[in-house]
């Protein structure tokens, strides 16, 4: 009897110790314990409990023989008996039902428990779960027992860690390759929307959760704005700030934090709304970009569920791999910005040079055209782009005068304005145009560009012509007048004594004379009144631009 | 028969309106200088007074004005050889009777004068 059952320690020691080497799931292993032990033990349900280091609480990894109501009630064992398991030592406890002091008869009753050995699942020192094995009927248990059960409730320890170690280093692998995917696809694009959705579509998936959030620093305000999110209701999404939970304070000063009981921790806001959609554990990471941090990235489960190192080394991974990504994003919209900024500036620019008559041309230092406006491309003929790039001297309208130095040439080499007027002929009629050639300096000094107006000033020239030749008629008549006054009283003192001497005249021959005398002195008479009677004049075409007043 | 005072800084100008006049009858107190011809009138007493217009100092029109102060009654005719509207207004509104245009020929300067002569306060005629 003792030797099969020494047998039966040996074999289920063999298998467990097979398990351990062959199986990586240390469900199996858990699963073969509670399954085995019973039978071997004479026990009637056997459990394993693993500590869930994140909330301090032991879960149900594997049970045998019991029901699911006793499974999940909501405690394990008395003070006591846990306290004893955390220091590493096993409890073995009989006679539950006529215990007044167990304060969880009532379960055990229902159950029919009336004996519990409890051990502790030890791995390197640590406490990492506790394994009970439960009998209806009062039994106590030998030190050899114990000895065995302690023996193989380490080796389950063994495997569980090993398990959880070869399913960490499982779970690295694949977060590596996600890391590096997601990482590919965020630097794939320069669209900021394109990132953060790619972010929050694909995370929750790799990381087998519900959703993901992402809010962004605004740099104008310093606070947090929804940026993306996934799988959750815009009702949830709107519920309100979140800018006073603790998680984010913590996020924000670059710290991860995980919050396993999300409905009930006070890290978080917004219980109602957290329950109403389901939402029992979150994951908060900064997003960060170098040492600044510029957002948080939240995980959201519909499990409770506690975060392992991974997964919230992978998330900051992630998280830090989109902070470049983002910050690339916001930097070429940033330029983007800019760049459509000085765009429209340009056009605003285009839109007030081509809406001035004058005609505008601007040469670069090398004499080549930059820019030139409507009125110039129009009078040119020819299109903006033909012109552009061109020599100066190839689109200018002026005659280059032999050794005369280009005033463009000039402007650029003095810095100095240059105004003058040209005139043109163009289809026989001149063309006047005045001329102006500014320079525009570079910051280093030194011309960098000439700007080069022409004016029509054709009709302002007409009228400066004729009114100096008004002025000039004016003068003409004034000094008519004054001609004509001072040749009147002189004339009409000859006139006047002619004609007396005309009367003393005996000869009809020198009458005649006299009369000669007389008519040519009376049609100078008629020609002075006609003078300074003038009170208007006409001028008449004489030889070229030379004209002359004609008396009336 | 008529005393009548001739003023033009033309020498030659007064000394023809004398010799047309004294041929009509009349006596022809010559001046170059308007304040003699002025002073002239002070002490004499003179039916008309012939003014050209431009004199040395004073226009004709300045002259008038003295006159008509010193004898109201004294008949005009003035002389231009460059009519303006303005000279012809104040010429008018001084009591000028006549505004003759330089140069005038003998008939014309007789059928002034004596036009102005006949009339009996001087209206002015439009020549």
């Amino acid at each position: 009897m003792e030797r099969d059952r020494e047998q039966g320690y040996l074999e289920i020691f063999q298998e467990v110790a097979k398990l351990i080497s062959m199986v990586l799931d240390p469900q199996q292993v858990m699963d073969l314990v509670v399954r085995r032990l019973p039978e071997l033990l004479e026990v009637d349900a056997a459990t394993i409990r693993l500590l869930d280091a994140g909330t301090n609480t032991f879960v149900l990894g594997a049970a045998h023989g019991l029901s699911d109501e006793y499974l999940a009630r909501g405690f394990i064992d008395s003070r006591d008996v846990m306290e004893m398991i955390m220091k590493g030592r096993p409890v073995a406890k009989t006679a539950l039902d006529a215990d007044p002091l167990y304060q969880h008869s009532a379960e055990a009753a229902r159950e029919g428990i009336k004996s519990v050995l409890s051990l502790p699942i030890i791995f390197q020192d640590h406490i990492i779960g506790v394994m009970r094995l439960l009998t209806r009927k009062n039994r106590s248990f030998t030190a050899r027992e114990i000895s065995f059960s302690m023996t193989l409730a380490e080796q389950i320890g063994v495997a569980i860690s090993s398990g959880r170690l070869f399913k960490e280093m499982e779970n690295q692998v694949d977060f590596l390759k996600e890391v590096h995917e997601i990482s590919r696809l965020v630097n794939s694009t320069l669209d900021l929307n394109t990132i953060l959705q790619t972010i929050v579509d694909r995370l929750p998936g790799v990381m087998g959760m519900k959703a993901c959030t992402i809010r962004l620093l605004q740099p104008e305000t310093n606070q947090l704005e929804l940026a993306a999110a996934s799988g959750l209701s815009a009702e949830y999404l709107q519920r309100g700030s979140i800018r006073k939970e603790d998680s984010i304070f913590q996020a924000l000063k670059g710290e991860p934090v995980a919050v396993y009981d999300a409905p009930n921790d006070p890290r978080v806001q917004y219980h109602e709304a957290i329950c109403k959609e389901g939402i029992k554990s979150i994951l908060a990471v900064p997003i960060k970009k170098g040492p600044e941090i510029i957002g948080v990235l939240r995980l959201l489960t519909t499990e409770h569920h506690c975060f392992t190192a991974s997964e919230v080394i992978f998330a900051t991974a992630v998280a830090e791999e989109s902070g470049s990504a983002i910050l690339n994003a916001l930097t070429f919209q940033k330029i983007n910005l800019l760049f459509n900024q000085i765009e429209e500036n340009e056009l605003f620019l285009q839109a007030i040079m081509d809406s001035l008559q004058d005609r505008i041309i601007v040469v670069d230092g090398k004499k080549r055209v930059v820019m030139v406006n409507r009125g110039f491309v129009e009078q040119e003929n020819r299109s903006e782009q033909a012109l552009l790039g061109q020599p100066y001297d190839c689109i200018s309208p002026w005659e280059k005068g032999e050794g005369q130095p280009c005033p463009i040439e000039q402007v650029l080499a003095t810095g100095e304005i240059l105004v003058r007027t040209e005139r043109l002929m163009v289809n026989d009629q001149p063309l006047w145009l005045e001329r102006s050639i500014f320079p525009i300096f570079a910051d280093a000094g030194g011309v960098e560009y000439a700007v080069e107006t022409l004016r029509d000033i054709t009709s302002q020239k007409s009228l400066e012509q004729e009114r100096m030749e008004r002025e000039k008629m004016a003068g003409v008549l004034e000094m008519a007048g004054t001609v004509a006054h001072e040749l009147n009283s002189p004339l009409f003192a000859a006139l006047g004594t002619a004609e007396l001497l005309r009367d003393e005249l005996e000869k009809e021959e020198q009458r005649k004379e006299m009369d000669i005398i007389l008519r040519n002195m009376r049609s100078m008479g008629a020609l002075t009144k006609k003078m300074v009677a003038m009170t208007g004049f006409a001028s008449k075409e004489y030889v070229g631009d030379t004209r002359i007043i004609e008396f009336h | 028969m008529a005393e009548i005072i001739a003023l033009d800084d033309v020498y030659d100008a007064v000394i023809l309106i004398k010799k047309i006049l004294n041929k009509k009858g009349h006596v022809v107190h010559t001046f170059t200088e308007e304040e003699e011809a002025v002073d002239f009138v002070r002490s004499h007493a003179v039916d008309l007074a012939i003014l050209d217009i431009k004199l040395k100092k004073m226009s004709g029109i300045e002259v008038l004005a003295q006159m008509k102060k010193i004898l109201p009654e004294i008949r005009a005719i003035i002389l231009t050889g460059y009519p303006t509207v303005e000279t012809a207004r104040e010429a008018i509104s001084l009591g000028a009777n006549e505004y003759c245009v330089k140069p005038i020929d003998k008939e014309e300067l007789e059928e002034k004068v004596s036009r102005v002569l006949g009339e009996g306060n001087g209206g002015i005629t439009a020549g």
